[in-house]
């Protein structure tokens, strides 16, 4: 069993934009599902586990190795997929995954080629493997990266936006692989798709503003609004008025009008009706703190 | 549509700054150059005004190869604009006329381009105003402002060039919408500059050259190579001959580019062509289970890293446009330079290791420094412009491995060009059937010379990016570091190596000596610069942006942080090496072997006028007879003389002191008898001996002088190339001190002597009819001895032959070194020089004298043709000039530090470069070796039979009768008549260059002031025509005669005067007239060819009637011109073939109007007709005496 123990990081950047705020978690074995709105911290917190970014203050610890104090030890069991994935120009799929194998420790060449290769088929990419990567469509890139991120024998694995470009096929194929991977180790998953960490994830937290604003698993937190949330289909000038008078968690357009969703202990009636919760609805619940139009 | 892009494209870029930048900047560098003495473009010196149309024509040139740059700038951005903003897709979308957003969009870049070379005649405007006002220059050296040539200039050059290097430019930025091709575009124009420049080594390919330079230069300098200082003056650049036709060829061509790619252009993107992918038969068979591996770290991983790493950024560079380009236009360069490159009279040299490496060295320089600095940016922003830093920065790696890799890639790519360039080096010398490659050579030179280059460049410039950490303006840095910290060194006055990065002494391969005198402090200076890139690279890694802390303070907070001790701990002993090395590199270059600046010099050099100046004409002893003893040591490259001087008092009053200068690298004793020193200036090297008593008129005295010159250590520069391991040549000059002052030492430049308050110096005394006291010394001893007697004993090591003038007289062995006597068969000059070397010797007998050719043993191949052409000249000479007084004719191997050949009595040293290897085998080619020898065999007659007075026209009975000499030789085994032609070519274009070129003034033969252009060229072809008026013997008996009245004669020595005197008996009256216009003073003739015109005649036979134009010209000193009525018998004569091989006709006539009309009857039609076909007259554009022959209508 891995366990990845964050705690109280905090970072705040030149321009003073605090990124992360007294973050603390901890993560076990499986995947875990990262949350949140753009600019809330997950890219930063990411990069700072990937032993990129310097923590102001705090410590993250994988399994008694303190990832600032000794970057390299982490680094020799992490894989890292960065929300933005380049490849080399000129350079093949092949010799891209054999160059990162070498870099993660992989030193006979006889492994390494076993499993660029294992790799390569399992992204589906295998009969392209001699083509310069540069070629490469979006998806294509997304699944070498991919690839170079599961490469070696990673006890922690960080995925930013891996789905990012991939069509439905593919996302499936991306998550059975790391679904397999992910039982022994630690995956930390983030995404604006709240559909992604429903399916796949056992845990999940979600970060707004810096700060972990939920943690826990993602059926907890809905059960948790469980008899709260409400939907109804105004017109579209009574919108500013719901917004004033109701909490409303989220809104979108249905057959051309806006539908609500309001979080309310009773019944506010008004032709309000009431809906099971999904994590969608969890998440704007959290994130949406201020009580404004989303 | 045209006019709006036309109009919006100016609108635009007016309002930019870039225009006005670089207007401000032509204007400001032409300024500069126009108001700074020190700047020397385009020859402004001596008589030419710094702002003559000549000048002004140059500047303009040589600022249309800058314009290039400015070109790039403005026709990739008419033509990217668009796609570099991404409006592209909504503009090409609306309803775009193409043409005119085409050509609206590139003649306003046109417009917009020429704009700034607006700035040359404004800095050169503002430079002739304010240079005198502020004092910088005289007034006088400024013209008004040459508007004609600013209109002319700008027509002929600044248009049509913008033009055409738009053309190209628009059509690749286009055609590839990449701004890095388009710069490529103006890099090719520049390579095909670069290549006509190489067909213009000889004078044969000129026309070619003139019309392949994409930029008119070369058609310029074709233009005006014979200018004089007036013409430079007046003559503004006018559309005519080769300058009209090459531009022509080019904005032609240009048009034509300007077209195709109009033809081309489309606003809708292309569809990539999509390859059809093989299907593949192949199954494969994959494990469903993930393979087991198990990751090991440990220092082998780190060397897998490293190569690994290497791999990919070697690859990312091999496989790059940018460097794939740069390696086909090296190459492009390589190869034009392997076949061009003429030496002398069109020949060249065999193919020798080191010349195809200078080939390779020359072409690939710039390319190799455009390569270190472009990579090392890009290879530090690699992962980071592809994206990929965070993955590959998240990985178990050490920074500094990946920083190493990427340093020692560069340098791999570098490699690997160059010894691709080898290969073809070597291909070419085996196209050419040389077989002796030396690879060592290619090797070792690789090793010495270009590696530690490659290594401290790449080091360096990683660590300016690092440290900058923004790619462009780390570019910006580097490139400044490359041109500007050499010119800051420069007017710093800080010549050591140490300071200039990648500096040491440069190296000189030989045959004879390997690598040279420089090679160890090379070496020592190769590793203190690749210690101090080692230290670059070390700092680099740890300012190395890993993962995304950018700014440098946090960067260093973070190393002291993350970057273990035993780096630290690498680095402190790497430093410290450094320091260590640097000490004694600075020992060995500042405190064994001082060196002084530059301007140290000429401090020195002004300081010591000053002082000593007043001692110039004190009276002194001559030397009347020298006995050497002279131990070389090759090995330590040392030198150890003793020297028994007699002196001897030949003036009418008691001389009571010796005044010597001494050279601070030798180490001189004085054993004077009865003298004592009561001056001594030891930061000068000036002595002063009193003697008691005086040395009376016509008393002796001897003396001695010990003295030696130590080689310790190694030097900033590449040290003494006199003395070397093998191939030792040093002359009595340099080996004793000079007896008085040495006026040598003295500035000669005159704006320089201004500067320093210096008067002009004193130029050589006028020629004097009856002279007396001017004519006591000669000039080539200047006055210090006449013919003396010279014994040598000479030793060296076993394996070299030392000579020493004369003959030898004994040879012995004696503790393991090799011992040999000399001494001189006749009174000779004080004025010879001591060789040795490791020599095979060619010996062969003539009459009484024994020919030797002392050579290195692997230039055998021309020997015989040596041992030919001085028996040849030993025949000629002792006919028509008298006997030869030395029993032995030696032509003596020197190594390549020098490129000439010399004559001192009885023994001739030449250069291994200068004939050894030069490729004779095509008998039909001229034989410079012929020539050469010729020459200096001839100065056994002329310069020391018989030397003139120092004085006006002294040089004209040594250099210009041996020059005719050697000429008459070769005529003596010349097939046709024509052969000669192919000679005197070169004598007329070293004449008409050298005038052209003058600073001074020029003068006639007879009163020639040591001005090479004039003793060799303009001598040689007079009387070269003299003897083809009067006759070839009568020419000889002439200089006979003189030289029977003055042979080996004490002063007073002849002036040319007295030459005269014997040949004006020789010319008939009628053609006395030529001895005034050819020897006493300029006279130019231009003919032409107007008409040649042939009709059959009934009986077979062909009437051809020539037109003709003539013209005489009187020249002054400083090219002023007068035409003077012409009354001259001149040749006309007719080419069976067009190659002006075969002269199947000639008749002398006599021309005396400008225009005139001849008619001949032939038996057979003529190829061409010519005036003067075997170019006797001097006329500056021959080619128009030559005309073919055609049909009458």
């Amino acid at each position: 069993m891995n366990i990845l123990k964050i705690n109280n990081l905090s970072k705040t950047y030149p321009n003073g934009v605090k990124a992360l705020d007294d973050v603390s978690i901890e993560i076990e074995n499986g995947m875990f599902g990262l949350l949140g709105p753009n600019g809330a911290g997950k890219s930063s917190l990411m990069r700072t586990l990937a032993t990129l970014q310097e923590a102001d203050s705090g410590s993250a610890i994988l399994n008694d190795n303190d990832i600032f104090n000794q970057p390299n030890e982490l680094r020799k069991v992490l894989g890292y997929l960065p929300q933005e994935f380049g490849v080399y120009p000129r350079i093949t799929a092949e010799q891209l995954l054999d160059h990162m194998a070498i870099l993660k420790g992989i030193s006979k060449s006889s492994e390494r080629k076993e499993l660029v290769k294992y790799y390569l088929n399992k992204v589906n990419l295998y009969d392209k493997r001699n083509k310069s990567v540069k070629g490469f469509s979006g998806g294509m890139k997304q699944r070498v990266g991919i690839a170079q991120a599961l490469l070696g024998n990673p006890k922690l694995i960080i995925v930013d936006e891996p789905t990012a470009g991939l069509d439905p096929g593919e996302r499936n194929r991306f998550y059975n692989l790391l679904a397999d991977v992910g039982k022994e180790v630690i995956v930390i998953l983030s995404t604006h798709i709240v559909d992604d960490v429903r399916e796949l994830c056992t845990q999940m937290a979600i970060m707004n503003l810096g700060q972990i604003v939920f943690k826990g698993a993602p059926q907890t937190a809905i059960d948790e609004l469980k008899g709260m949330v409400y939907q109804k289909i105004v017109s579209r000038e009574e919108l500013d008025n719901y917004a004033k008078n109701f909490s409303v968690i989220s809104n979108k357009m249905v057959g051309g009008l806006p539908l609500i969703h309001v979080l309310s202990s009773t019944n506010p009636g008004d032709g309000f009706q009431q809906v099971e919760p999904n994590l969608e609805d969890v998440f704007f619940s959290k994130i949406n703190t201020t009580n404004q139009l989303v | 549509m045209f006019k709006t892009f036309f109009l919006t494209e100016l609108r635009y870029t007016l309002k930019q700054p870039m225009v006005y930048i670089f207007l401000g900047l032509m204007a400001l560098l032409v300024f500069g150059a126009t108001s700074s003495d020190n700047v020397q473009i385009g020859g402004s010196v001596g008589n030419v005004l710094r702002n003559s149309p000549h000048v002004v024509t140059i500047y303009t040139t040589v600022m249309s190869l800058f314009g290039l740059l400015i070109a790039t700038a403005f026709f990739n951005n008419a033509a990217l604009r668009d796609y570099s903003s991404g409006f592209n897709e909504i503009l090409f979308s609306t309803p775009l006329s193409k043409p005119g957003f085409f050509f609206g969009r590139f003649f306003g870049a046109v417009l917009l381009s020429n704009i700034p070379m607006l700035g040359v005649y404004l800095g050169s405007i503002i430079g002739s105003i304010v240079a005198p006002a502020a004092g910088w220059i005289d007034a006088s050296r400024f013209g008004p402002a040459p508007l004609q040539t600013f209109i002319s200039s700008y027509f002929i050059f600044v248009l049509p060039n913008m033009f055409f290097a738009g053309t190209v430019i628009f059509a690749m930025a286009n055609k590839w919408k990449s701004t890095v091709i388009s710069f490529v575009g103006s890099l090719l124009i520049i390579v095909g500059y670069l290549v006509s420049g190489t067909l213009l080594s000889d004078i044969d390919n000129e026309t070619i050259a003139a019309l392949t330079d994409t930029f008119g230069i070369r058609a310029y300098s074709l233009f005006s190579k014979y200018f004089t200082p007036i013409e430079k003056n007046t003559i503004s650049p006018s559309f005519t001959g080769l300058l009209l036709y090459n531009r022509l060829i080019w904005v032609a061509l240009g048009f034509g580019v300007l077209l195709i790619s109009y033809f081309n252009f489309s606003f809708q993107q292309k569809n990539k062509k999509v390859k059809a992918e093989k299907a593949k038969e192949e199954k494969e068979e994959f494990s469903e289970i993930q393979p087991k591996v198990q990751p090991i770290y440990g220092s082998s991983t780190e060397w897998l890293h490293f190569k690994s790493f290497f791999k990919i950024n070697f690859l990312s560079i091999v496989k790059s446009t940018t460097f794939r380009i740069l390696f086909i236009f090296n190459l492009i360069l390589l190869v034009s330079s392997l076949f061009g490159g003429f030496e002398y009279f069109g020949l060249k040299s065999y193919p020798l290791t080191y010349k195809v490496l200078d080939d390779i060295s020359g072409s690939s320089g710039i390319f190799i420094i455009i390569i270190l600095v472009f990579f090392s940016g890009e290879l530090i922003w690699h992962d980071r412009d592809n994206k990929i830093n965070e993955v590959v920065d998240a990985t178990p790696h050490t920074s500094f491995i990946s920083l190493i890799a990427k340093a020692l890639s560069i340098v791999g790519a570098t490699t690997v060009l160059y010894f691709s360039f080898i290969l073809i080096g070597i291909g070419y010398q085996l196209l050419n059937g040389y077989t002796r490659i030396e690879l060592d050579v290619y090797l070792l030179d690789f090793l010495y010379d270009k590696l530690p280059i490659y290594l401290v460049w790449s080091g360096f410039m990683i660590f300016i990016q690092v440290m900058v950490n923004n790619k462009y303006i780390g570019y910006f840095i580097s490139i400044l570091i490359i041109f500007i910290w050499e010119i800051v060194l420069s007017v710093a006055d800080v010549q050591s190596n140490m300071l200039s990065i990648g500096g040491g002494p440069s190296l000189t391969y030989s045959d004879l000596n390997g690598f040279g005198p420089g090679v160890l402090g090379k070496l020592w200076f190769n590793v203190y610069w690749i210690l101090f890139s080692a230290v670059c690279i070390l700092l680099a890694g740890i300012l190395w942006v890993r993962g995304n802390s950018v700014v440098l303070k946090e960067r260093i907070f973070n190393a002291r942080k993350k970057i273990p001790k035993t780096y630290f701990r690498v680095l402190t002993v790497l430093f410290v090496l450094w320091i260590a090395t640097a000490g004694l590199v600075y020992y060995n270059t500042q405190v064994l072997n001082p060196y002084k600046s530059s301007d140290q010099y000429e401090e020195m050099a002004v300081e010591y006028e000053k002082t000593y100046k007043k001692y110039q004409n004190v009276n002194l002893p001559k030397t009347t007879n020298v006995k050497y003893q002279i131990d070389i040591f090759p090995n330590e490259r040392d030198l150890k003389v003793q020297a028994q001087l007699t002196y001897t008092n030949q003036s009418q009053k008691p001389i009571d002191s010796l005044h010597y200068t001494i050279d601070e690298d030798w180490n001189p004793e004085f054993n004077i008898p009865n003298s004592k020193l009561v001056f001594e200036d030891e930061n000068f090297g000036y002595l002063i001996y009193q003697l008691s008593p005086a040395l009376q008129p016509g008393e002796s005295m001897d003396i001695e002088i010990t003295t030696s010159y130590i080689t310790k250590g190694f030097e900033n520069q590449t040290g003494n190339t006199s003395i070397v391991k093998n191939g030792t040549f040093i002359n009595n000059f340099s080996i004793l001190p000079t007896l008085g002052y040495n006026e040598s030492i003295e500035l000669s430049d005159k704006n320089k002597r201004k500067k320093f308050d210096l008067k002009p110096k004193d130029r050589m005394p006028e020629l004097e009819e009856n002279c007396s006291a001017n004519c006591m010394a000669n000039y080539l001893s200047n006055g210090q001895s006449d013919y003396i007697n010279v014994e040598t004993i000479i030793s060296t090591s076993s394996n070299q032959i030392a000579i020493a003038p004369g003959s030898l007289i004994k040879q012995w062995e004696e503790n393991g070194r090799n011992y040999y006597q000399y001494k001189v068969d006749h009174l000779s000059q004080n004025f010879y020089s001591f060789i040795s070397a490791n020599y095979e010797v060619a010996k062969r007998k003539w009459n009484d004298v024994d020919i030797e050719v002392f050579y290195d043993s692997k230039h055998s191949v021309n020997i015989e043709k040596m041992l030919d052409a001085v028996e040849r000249s030993l025949a000629y000479y002792t006919k028509n000039f008298g006997p030869y007084y030395h029993k032995q004719c030696r032509i003596i191997e020197f190594p390549r530090y020098a490129n000439f050949a010399q004559a001192f009595p009885g023994t001739m040293p030449y250069s291994e470069s200068f004939g050894f290897v030069i490729d004779l085998e095509d008998e039909t080619d001229n034989n410079v070796i012929d020539a050469v020898i010729a020459h200096e065999m001839a100065h056994q007659w002329w310069a020391h039979q018989v030397v003139g007075a120092n004085m006006q026209g002294g040089t004209m009975m040594s250099e210009s009768f041996a020059e005719y000499s050697s000429l008459m030789t070769m005529k003596s085994i010349s097939s046709s008549p024509m052969k000669m032609r192919e000679f005197l070519k070169y004598d007329h274009d070293r004449y008409l260059r050298g005038r052209s070129g003058e600073t001074d003034k020029e003068l006639p033969l007879y009163k020639v002031e040591n001005q090479t252009y004039i003793h060799y060229g303009k001598g040689s072809v007079i009387l070269y025509a003299l003897q083809d008026f009067i006759g070839e013997d009568n020419v000889n008996s002439a200089m006979k005669s003189f030289l029977e009245e003055f042979r080996y004669k004490e002063p007073p020595y002849p002036t040319s005067l007295d030459f005269m005197k014997h040949l004006e008996p020789q010319v008939p009256d009628s053609l006395k007239y030529l001895i005034t216009d050819w020897f006493k003073e300029i006279t130019l003739y231009d003919f032409r060819m107007k008409e040649a015109k042939y009709e059959e005649l009934e009986n077979g036979k062909f009437n051809v009637t020539l037109n003709i134009e003539a013209y005489k010209i009187k020249a002054d000193t400083i090219g002023n011109e007068t035409k003077v009525p012409v009354n001259e018998w001149v040749d006309l004569g007719f080419f069976a073939d067009d190659d002006e091989k075969d002269l199947m006709f000639q008749k002398r006539v006599l021309i005396n109007q400008n225009e005139a009309e001849f008619t001949f009857q032939l038996d057979s039609l003529p190829a061409k007709a010519a005036i003067d076909p075997r170019m006797i007259y001097i006329d500056r554009v021959y080619k128009d005496n030559i005309k073919s022959v055609s049909l009458k209508d």
